[in-house]
């Protein structure tokens, strides 16, 4: 579970804002059997360094796995600390080539989201080239943009009385043909993207970390979803037949009101979908 | 002082930057630099380019900055060397990888770190100093105080912006147009192509600039014409300020623009940036604004016709 989030310091209940939160949260997880991992801010800038020293030295001593870092200073700081905690790239980390990731790697990754645009194809040369792990977002919102003024507010975040609750809520940007999602300093995908017909293929190719992206989704999107896809790529790694379970495919419906795509996996935009049984949720395609 | 640097989408605007001031010029080669390619130049054009830099004692930077697809990287190093055997050395990036491998290969190359690496704090810039850059383009945003300390503290060249566009989103962080339009070919070269995606040397088509209503979970209108901001600017009022804190590089935008505007706009910073070095004591900005707000409108006239274009080609099938 990766805690906290990339966009914005003061959304309610932030872990990597709220540090003395931490210890507890990472000893429930281990307890649980899980890993915690913990985010850092997407686009920190000068004034929030302090801030993200402090994050990298709580979640060291609260004893997290592993930190996710999208911003290559971050990424410099953990170094300079010498390392306390492994660094996994964040998905606005831009990774685009195995060169990148190999760079990142020397200087402390361990594991490297690519950037969405970046095809399964390409992914599969970076993790064959870099000596990283690749993690595959198979589900949720694709991260599109990420900005450091947040667009649900009209007044400064310190007096808008609608900061942090403006982002808890759900808010669509709709334009022409076009759905997006907006957090209020991030925009995300209107569509879920979904692989959870094309799994087999993941596994095939040697990809090995799968993400859900739950975050500014509801506890039943995270239980639902998680748990057709715990159930889905258990059958896909047992090798054999795979078919698409109906009560998967329900869930992953049910949860995307704005419909299914695949996102840049096979190299076209990324609110298509291709596919086979999943594709009448988007009839564009 | 520092040194002017402006947009060539061809051959001619080259020439016109030149000719009306600027101290260097950067072009994009074809296929790796952040427009389409009717703004970039092959490789002939670009060392026609280069000679004629040369001869007027001036430099041409040469942008690579897209993010490429691994299996590109084969096709970057034979565009480079090819380059680099015609006498070029100063390039523009944005991959840390590309940028490492290519000053390993030619150490004596000088590597400017692309605004599409948003650059947003110090440590930002040491990393791409360590990967091999002299000098990062600050992120469009950076607060001054953030520039004093890049300057004071990071040993490393700082370029900064001063007629460019404010995204939505933070430059080089967005992907909002290829998820909307996106498309992917391979040439018979072997170079890969993603028209939709400026990151990877597409076009933005600019849908942030279109007019978006904001709705709720269960589709009530909430805000109706909601504006994402995208805007064109010109820091003219910053530029004494630039000059006193040591900025190596002030950077003008656009190589979409026309030939004549860009040669305007060239002749106006040389200018500017001229009379306030000679007099900085009794330097006004008053008496240039005159002058400063018609090439705004001018401006302003030509991108939002180069907007409506793209919007509109962005719903093409």
């Amino acid at each position: 579970m990766c805690l906290g989030t990339p966009y914005c310091r003061r959304v309610e209940g932030n872990y990597a804002e709220a540090l003395d939160l931490l210890p507890g949260i990472v000893s429930r997880l281990h307890a649980a059997g899980k890993r915690a991992y913990v985010t850092t801010p997407a686009a920190p800038r000068q004034a929030d360094l302090p801030h993200v020293a402090r994050l990298v030295d709580a979640a060291a001593a609260a004893g997290a796995d592993a930190l996710e870092i999208h911003n290559l200073g971050v990424l410099r700081i953990v170094r300079e600390k010498g390392g306390p905690v492994p660094a996994h790239m964040g998905a606005y980390a831009n990774v685009y080539t195995h060169l990148a990731a190999a760079v990142m790697r020397d200087a402390g990754a361990v594991r490297v989201r690519p950037n969405a645009e970046v095809s399964l194809e390409e992914m599969a040369i970076l993790a064959r080239e870099a000596g990283v792990e690749v993690e595959v977002l198979v589900h949720g919102k694709i991260p599109l943009g990420v900005t450091d003024r947040c667009f649900l507010l009209t007044e400064p975040e310190e007096s808008d009385p609608k900061c942090p609750s403006a982002c808890r809520e759900v808010h669509w940007l709709t334009s022409r043909r076009w759905v997006l999602k907006t957090v209020g300093k991030g925009v995300l995908s209107g569509r879920d993207m979904c692989l959870l017909e094309h799994l087999p293929r993941l596994v095939a190719d040697g990809f090995r970390v799968f993400r859900v992206e739950g975050l500014y989704e509801t506890a039943a999107y995270r239980s639902e979803i998680g748990a057709a896809y715990r159930e889905a790529l258990t059958r896909a790694f047992a090798g054999g037949s795979f078919a698409l379970e109906d009560r998967w495919a329900d869930v992953a419906r049910r949860h995307a009101p704005r419909g299914l795509c695949n996102g840049y996996c096979f190299g076209t935009a990324g609110r298509t979908y291709v596919g086979s049984v999943l594709q009448d949720a988007n009839p564009e395609v | 002082m520092a040194e002017l640097l402006a947009s060539g989408g061809s051959m001619e605007m080259v020439r016109e930057a030149f000719d009306n001031g600027a101290d260097a010029v950067y072009v994009g080669a074809t296929g790796w630099s952040r427009r389409r390619s009717e703004y970039e130049m092959d490789d002939d054009a670009i060392v026609e380019a280069a000679r004629y830099a040369r001869s007027a004692g001036r430099i041409l930077r040469v942008a690579f900055n897209t993010l490429p697809a691994s299996s590109e990287v084969p096709l970057f190093f034979a565009r480079t060397d090819a380059l680099y055997a015609a006498g070029v050395r100063d390039f523009i990036l944005t991959d840390p990888g590309l940028m490492m491998a290519l000053k390993n290969r030619h150490p004596d190359t000088i590597l400017h770190a692309s605004v599409g690496c948003t650059i947003i704090n110090i440590q930002d810039a040491l990393f791409y100093k360590e990967a091999g850059a002299s000098q990062v383009v600050a992120e469009c945003r950076m607060g001054k105080a953030t520039m004093r300390r890049i300057k004071a503290e990071a040993g490393v060249g700082l370029e900064v912006l001063v007629h460019a566009t404010t995204c939505y989103t933070l430059l080089g962080r967005c992907t909002m147009s290829s998820y909307t339009k996106y498309g992917h070919r391979v040439d018979a070269s072997g170079k890969d192509h993603f028209p939709g995606s400026p990151n990877r040397g597409g076009l933005c088509y600019r849908i942030c600039l279109t007019d978006w209503d904001r709705v709720d979970a269960a589709g009530e209108l909430e805000a109706s014409g909601v504006v994402l901001p995208n805007r064109a600017y010109f820091l003219a009022d910053d530029i004494p300020y630039l000059i006193d804190h040591g900025v190596d590089t002030i950077k003008i935008q656009g190589r979409e623009y026309s030939v004549p505007l860009v040669g305007r706009m060239v002749r106006f910073y040389r200018d500017l940036i001229d009379a306030c070095v000679r007099d900085r004591a009794g330097f006004r900005m008053d008496p240039w604004r005159e002058r400063m707000a018609r090439i705004v409108a001018d401006r302003d006239a030509e991108r939002r016709e180069k907007t409506a274009d793209l919007i509109s080609e962005s719903l093409d099938r």
